[in-house]
């Protein structure tokens, strides 16, 4: 039976066992990267500075397509922009897609899944009936229609895909919760006297977030893979702004004379999923080891 | 509950998925966008007018969206998915008759090669664990599981035809050699009945490259969960009774093994088919292969409702559909998922 321990204790030792593994170290330094990154960028944009070697949107003719050197770290596209800049600059793109639509399907499919499997009855085989439907869908078709619907643009992206996106999340927090609902501590705040929706957030859902930040942590490399897709098929951000997936259907043309172009952008985006799945794998045995 | 029940439950599931699929799309489709006859006719709808509201009354583009659907669901009833304006307006019944077949054998080849790869990687990785064996695979996949399937098509794409020539950049046959005539529908097949052995040599050669990209991308998974199963069943009291008995380890590895670590492969199956049918819809634009994929992402482009909306019901049917046959399989061998 999993006790409530206090929280310090918890997390310090996880951490102990998190850092053991060098795996979960690389995964954890790729991702603290990706997300400064975003923030700094978004930071800089904010106050009008730029951070980047070269203006991102600023066409070169002169160095069209130019290879990878000191001087373009990443080269140069067909219209002479310099990739590394860009790649800096679509960066916050997929940390703002990924954590807003984890971040809302985690919390959507927690209380539709908590309720459900608190309530039970009726409400329970309405509300998981619901969620398989949704479950069964092909998400990438799916959210290629709403983003084709809403078109293009990062805030109709993230809405695309957080409408298909919670149904796991649902699940996950319907089983916790039914696991957790029959042990004394919330049998004891029931004869206590407390409401369903007190019980539910003071004692439910703080003991289901643990499983599910392990599998967002997961899901994140999921989410981006997806957007890339969503974006190499130009229903992310408008041109001229860079994004990874459109920089590489953009270089398309270019695979014989430029084949870094569409290589660098792809690259990028595996490190950063490999990068989150790692991480991922690691806290899940640490939250098995437990 | 007994099989029969079972298979009946999932039946109608998969048909209340279909329905909302459907309605959700159509809605969506035809909710938001704006007027869509300028991108179906271009110019002549603006010098044109009386054309255009021909065009707009023909198809009921001005009537209210409950409307339209059920001119749809009539029209369907009928077989009829309406007109593709990105393909001068023929049936898109047509279209996804001509192109399916074509997204078909890419996702059987890739279906395939996800398997063989990811069951053979997954045993090596089982024999071998804690080796630099096994972490060399868990790499190779961790790398495959990570990139998207447009990237490992265009790399694959780099390397083995544009440096060293190998295959074909693109397309699905020769269009040089005598096509086969129609029998089942797909090309590949009904080039064997008929003989014709030319054709389905090119076929072969042309869907190798964007199904290996697929298989790339997803067979991780497999390795990934047979590896664990197989580490666990080799650890199973009747494993250890098989050594006590003296059978050698080739039998016990394979035969006990093996056999029973591939159940959680049965219960992926739905979802490797999932990620393989969508991922053709990327592996097909990248290599010009004319299949559904392709089809799909000119309609998108070209605001062609009645075609997104035509692909996506039989992406969905596919997907669905194979989800079915994989629980009812599923079913069939483990009796416990029946009693879910």
């Amino acid at each position: 039976m999993a006790q409530v321990k206090p929280k310090s204790h918890v997390s310090s030792r996880a951490l102990g066992l998190l850092t053991k593994n060098p795996e979960t170290i690389l995964g954890l330094i790729v991702v603290v990267t990706f997300v400064l990154t975003a923030v700094i960028v978004t930071v800089s944009n904010l106050l009008g500075l730029q951070i980047t070697p070269y203006d991102p949107l600023q066409q070169n003719v002169g160095v069209s397509l130019a290879a990878p050197s000191w001087a373009h770290l990443f080269g140069c596209d067909f219209l002479g922009r310099d990739v590394f800049s860009r790649v800096i600059l679509s960066i916050p793109n997929d940390v703002l897609v990924s954590f807003c639509v984890v971040g809302v399907a985690v919390v959507v499919g927690a209380l539709i899944g908590a309720l459900a499997g608190f309530k039970g009855g009726l409400l329970d085989e309405l509300l998981m009936r619901f969620t398989d439907v949704i479950f069964s869908l092909p998400v990438l078709v799916i959210a290629m229609v709403i983003a084709v619907a809403l078109g293009p643009g990062l805030i109709h992206m993230t809405v695309a895909m957080v409408v298909i996106w919670w149904p796991p999340y649902a699940r996950m927090a319907r089983g916790e919760t039914l696991r957790v609902a029959h042990q004394n501590f919330i049998e004891a705040a029931r004869f206590a006297g407390q409401k369903t929706t007190s019980i539910l957030f003071k004692h439910v859902l703080p003991n289901i977030s643990i499983t599910m930040l392990v599998y967002a942590t997961l899901d994140v490399g999921t989410i981006i893979l997806v957007y890339a897709g969503l974006s190499y098929l130009g229903l992310s951000v408008r041109p001229p702004q860079p994004d990874l997936g459109e920089m590489i259907s953009s270089s398309q043309d270019y695979l014989i004379t430029a084949p870094w172009l569409p290589i660098i952008p792809g690259l990028i985006i595996a490190i950063i999923v490999i990068g989150f799945s790692v991480l991922g794998d690691g806290m899940r045995d640490v939250l098995e080891a437990r | 509950m007994n099989l029969a029940k079972y298979i009946i439950r999932r039946a109608i599931f998969a048909t209340f998925v279909l329905l909302s699929v459907m309605t959700i799309t159509f809605v969506l489709s035809h909710g938001l966008g704006g007027d869509p006859i300028y991108s179906w006719l271009g110019k002549a709808a603006g010098l044109h007018p009386e054309l255009a509201a021909a065009y707009a009354a023909k198809y009921h583009l001005r009537d209210p969206v409950y409307v339209q659907y059920y001119y749809y669901l009539v029209g369907l009833s009928q077989g009829n998915l309406g007109y593709s304006p990105s393909r001068n307006f023929l049936p898109v019944v047509q279209v996804i008759g001509q192109t399916l077949p074509f997204t078909l054998q890419i996702g059987f080849f890739a279906i395939l090669m996800t398997l063989i790869i990811g069951i053979l990687l997954g045993v090596i990785a089982a024999r071998y664990n804690h080796t630099p064996i096994d972490v060399a695979i868990r790499a190779v996949y961790m790398a495959g599981y990570g990139s998207p399937p447009f990237f490992v098509g265009l790399v694959l794409l780099i390397v083995l035809t544009f440096q060293f020539g190998l295959l074909p950049s693109g397309g699905a046959f020769d269009p040089n050699l005598v096509q086969p005539s129609w029998i089942t529908g797909i090309p590949m097949i009904d080039s064997l009945l008929e003989g014709n052995f030319q054709y389905f040599a090119s076929a072969l050669v042309h869907v190798i490259l964007p199904s290996t990209a697929l298989a790339i991308c997803f067979f991780g998974v497999v390795t990934r969960v047979l590896r664990s199963s197989m580490l666990e069943i080799m650890h199973a009291n009747y494993i250890r009774t098989a050594r006590a008995k003296g059978l050698d380890e080739g039998t016990i590895f394979f035969k006990h093994g093996l056999r029973h670590a591939l159940m959680p492969i049965v219960s992926l199956s739905s979802l490797i088919v999932t990620w393989i049918i969508t991922g053709t819809i990327f592996v097909e634009n990248i290599f010009s292969y004319p299949g559904m994929g392709r089809y799909l992402v000119q309609a998108l482009n070209g605001q062609d409702y009645p075609g997104i909306l035509g692909t996506t019901i039989v992406y969905v049917l596919v997907i669905v559909s194979s989800t079915l046959v994989a629980d009812v399989l599923y079913a069939v061998v483990d009796p416990q998922v029946r009693l879910g």
